[in-house]
């Protein structure tokens, strides 16, 4: 993992984590949750089906925390700081 | 640094699986004989342990009647079971199953997976695995117990368990084993004969804490009837709790599992989480995915009945846990007193149960729901067979109203599903106990059986899941791909090949491990695992590899015992009469299915023909 100042710490579950050997958490430069989206699967391209519907919404069952706080589908356009952590969760899983 | 019985020589590693011993006890019930002793491991499967092991030893064996003598059932842990790692608590049961069958009648190899406190016992007090061996001549209990000189195993008399419910077994038991932990059968496994989806209990501390029927499940695949089978009535592992020092690798290690987003989805809301698996209902009815009657979604709304906010009102909904396990991911529902405050347990919500038993049984009141739950909790069942099976019989008899079988019950009828479920599980309706392969091949309609190779479906619709029939151990379990349509959408034949051979096997990781999937550990993180906590250092690569070839080994099982090609298939409503309810494109036809089963055999059969052949087990 390439660490960078100012960058803001995606952590990933394995679902994603699996399918880009094993990298849990990815720093990217970003001033909002969808540029920070946008910059993890510019990188990890593998990952833009679950990121992204074909005409680029937010996967409807993709969950974003940001600071451990649940955003609404909204909060894409959200600042974000460097320093802050985002998560994207799946909503469906089972066991 | 192990807290196990595994065994590593020094210098031992993934690449020398001969340096690592692990300690089995395999009793012979007709004889009362038991064998202790330590074992090489001949491929890091072994090592890792759970089914990777269990199935290596099954394979070694011919057996054609599940529950014949010669049906050895293994119970056993992973490297992870009774360590510091959080959730690392699973126990395993293996055995030819009475439930998967294929279409030449022979049983195929299965393996069942729980947590609760029972696994680390038997770690603690001396063991890594059980072998139980031809059967007994009277109900017994096993009792293990540790010792200065290793671990002590008797047989005794368990006539005065016989008839309880599960829980009920557990706190009898309790009473004489105060620092055990406890497997143990219903009355749905003495009935083995006429209940082929029998489960087995495990005791949590909350269930010996508060007498409430809180257990833990091995369910699938009938290990319950294998273990009724062999006049096994419990088991009860005692030892002193030995935790061993948490180093900082794993301390850091379980707060990233009970805090990070692999467990999310699992956790409360109120702690940052998702809700539990409960909270499936609301994604999936997005896409009009959640089973109803019999998995055909009607679209008509009814599932939000079962949505948690729905029940809030009516029932105090308490996130509870296993033995220091930090996610929580037991939804316990409670009475809500008319001040508010919590009263008497009712039952455990999980999705899958809650679905088949409710709005896939057009059962919407939850006061008539969780009856049902517990019910099947307390008798000793596979909710997910026994409920599938049932929603077959609600679907027949709407088909079929002027000749209805068994009492008549079709969707709705809660007070008959009730009877049906109570029945079934006291021995007293065999054709409905041998499953919904077998029943709907004996009334000859079986397009709307839903089972692959035998075992039910879980409660996600096959209509988005071709990749079912190579699930091997029951189809979310053991195969990901359960979600996929409705996360992806990706209908191609390319994505569906690679989501089934590469993706979609490596979820029975953990159950080599011994830990819950609901950890969210990626390959990496449990590689670095292992070795922190145990000492066993491997790489994510060899890691996974282990677990691809546990997985070739058991579709190979598989083909010992009688699969061929057609084995390998889908409820044929799925091709015939695709459900418009469903939002999302019908793409599973016979075409596409005859094109997915080409190519991903194209990459089995290769893989089956180069698995590297196993040594016989060292004697003496
Ligand atoms: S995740 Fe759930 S089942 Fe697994 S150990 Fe924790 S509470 Fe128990």
């Amino acid at each position: 993992m390439q660490r960078q100042s100012n960058a803001v710490r995606i952590r990933l579950p394995a679902l994603f984590a699996d399918r880009i050997d094993g990298t849990s958490t990815v720093e990217v430069t970003a001033t909002t949750v969808a540029d920070a989206l946008r910059a993890l699967t510019d990188r990890h391209a593998e990952l833009t089906p679950l990121v992204w519907t074909g005409d680029s919404a937010l996967n409807p069952l993709m969950i974003l925390f940001l600071n451990n706080r649940q955003l609404v589908r909204s909060g894409l356009d959200e600042t974000v700081h460097p320093g802050d952590q985002l998560e994207i969760i799946p909503a469906i899983e089972g066991g | 640094m192990l807290p196990s019985n595994v065994r590593i020589l020094p210098n031992g590693a993934a690449g020398d699986p001969q340096t690592v011993f692990y300690h089995r006890c395999t009793i012979d019930l007709a004889r009362g004989a038991v064998d202790i002793r330590d074992l090489p491991c001949r491929n890091l499967e072994e090592v890792l342990g759970g089914f990777g092991r269990s199935f290596q030893y099954l394979a070694a064996r011919d057996v054609a009647d599940a529950f014949a003598t010669e049906n050895p059932m293994v119970v056993n842990t992973g490297l992870l079971t009774g360590s510091n790692v959080m959730t690392g608590l699973r126990t395993y049961f293996s055995a030819y199953s009475p439930l998967k069958v294929s279409n030449t009648g022979l049983p195929a190899a299965m393996w069942s997976a729980g947590s609760g406190k029972f696994g680390t016992k038997l770690k603690w007090a001396g063991l890594d695995e059980l072998i139980l061996e031809n059967k007994a001549d009277h109900p017994v209990i096993i009792v293990i117990r540790e010792s200065d000189t290793g671990p002590q195993v008797e047989l005794r008399p368990a006539d005065h368990l016989l008839g309880k419910y599960c829980h009920e077994k557990i706190l009898t038991l309790y009473a004489e084993y105060p620092d055990a932990h406890f497997a143990a059968i219903g009355p749905a496994g003495e009935h083995y004969n006429a209940c082929y989806y029998a489960a087995i209990a495990l005791s949590t501390e909350n269930l010996l804490k508060t007498g409430d029927d809180k257990c833990r499940w091995a369910g699938r695949g009938g290990m319950g009837a294998v273990l009724g089978s062999k006049n096994v009535i419990g088991i009860v592992a005692e030892a002193t709790d030995r935790i061993a020092k948490l180093s900082p690798e794993t301390r850091a290690l379980n707060k990233e599992i009970a805090t990070g987003p692999g467990s999310r989805k699992f956790r409360e809301k109120t702690r940052g989480g998702l809700g539990g698996t409960w909270a499936n209902y609301e994604p999936l009815e997005q896409f009009h995915m959640v089973p109803q009657n019999n998995f055909r979604p009607t679209g008509d709304g009814k599932p939000a009945l079962m949505f948690r906010d729905a029940l809030e009102d009516d029932f105090v909904i308490k996130a509870e846990s296993c033995y220091r396990c930090g996610i929580n991911c037991h939804k316990n529902i409670y009475e809500r007193k008319a001040d508010g405050s919590k009263g008497a347990f009712r039952a455990k919500f999980d999705y899958e149960p809650l679905n088949l038993l409710s709005t896939n049984a057009g059962v919407h009141d939850p006061d008539e729901v969780w009856p049902l739950v517990a019910l099947i909790d307390h008798l000793g069942m596979d909710s997910i067979s026994c409920g599938t099976t049932i929603n077959y019989v609600l679907d027949y008899n709407a088909r079929h109203p002027d000749a209805p079988v068994f009492n008549g019950a079709t969707f709705g009828d809660a007070d008959k599903i009730r009877e049906l479920i109570e029945q079934v599980g006291t021995g007293q309706l065999p054709d409905l106990g041998q499953g919904s392969k077998r029943l709907s091949e004996q009334l000859g309609e079986t397009a709307y059986a839903m089972h692959c190779k035998g075992l039910e479906l879980p409660a996600y619709v096959p209509d988005t899941n071709p990749g079912y029939p190579w699930a091997i151990a029951g189809g979310h379990m053991s195969m990901a791909t359960y979600m996929l349509v409705a996360m992806e959408g990706n209908t191609s034949l390319d994505y569906w090949v690679q989501a089934i051979t590469e993706r979609g096997l490596l979820v029975v990781r953990d159950d080599l491990l011994g830990v819950c999937k609901f950890a969210g550990l990626n390959a990496e993180v449990a590689a670095r695992c292992l070795g922190d906590e145990i000492g066993l250092h491997v790489t994510r690569a060899e890691l996974l590899a282990a677990v691809r070839r546990a997985f070739i080994r058991a579709l190979w099982l598989e083909r010992k015992q009688g699969y061929t090609r057609d084995d390998y298939t889908m409820p044929a409503q799925v091709f015939d009469n695709p459900n418009p309810a469903i939002k999302a494109e019908p793409f599973v036809t016979r075409e596409f299915f005859a094109a997915l089963s080409d190519r991903v055999w194209e990459v089995f059969d290769r893989e089956i023909a180069s698995l590297p052949p196993v040594e016989d087990e060292a004697t003496g």
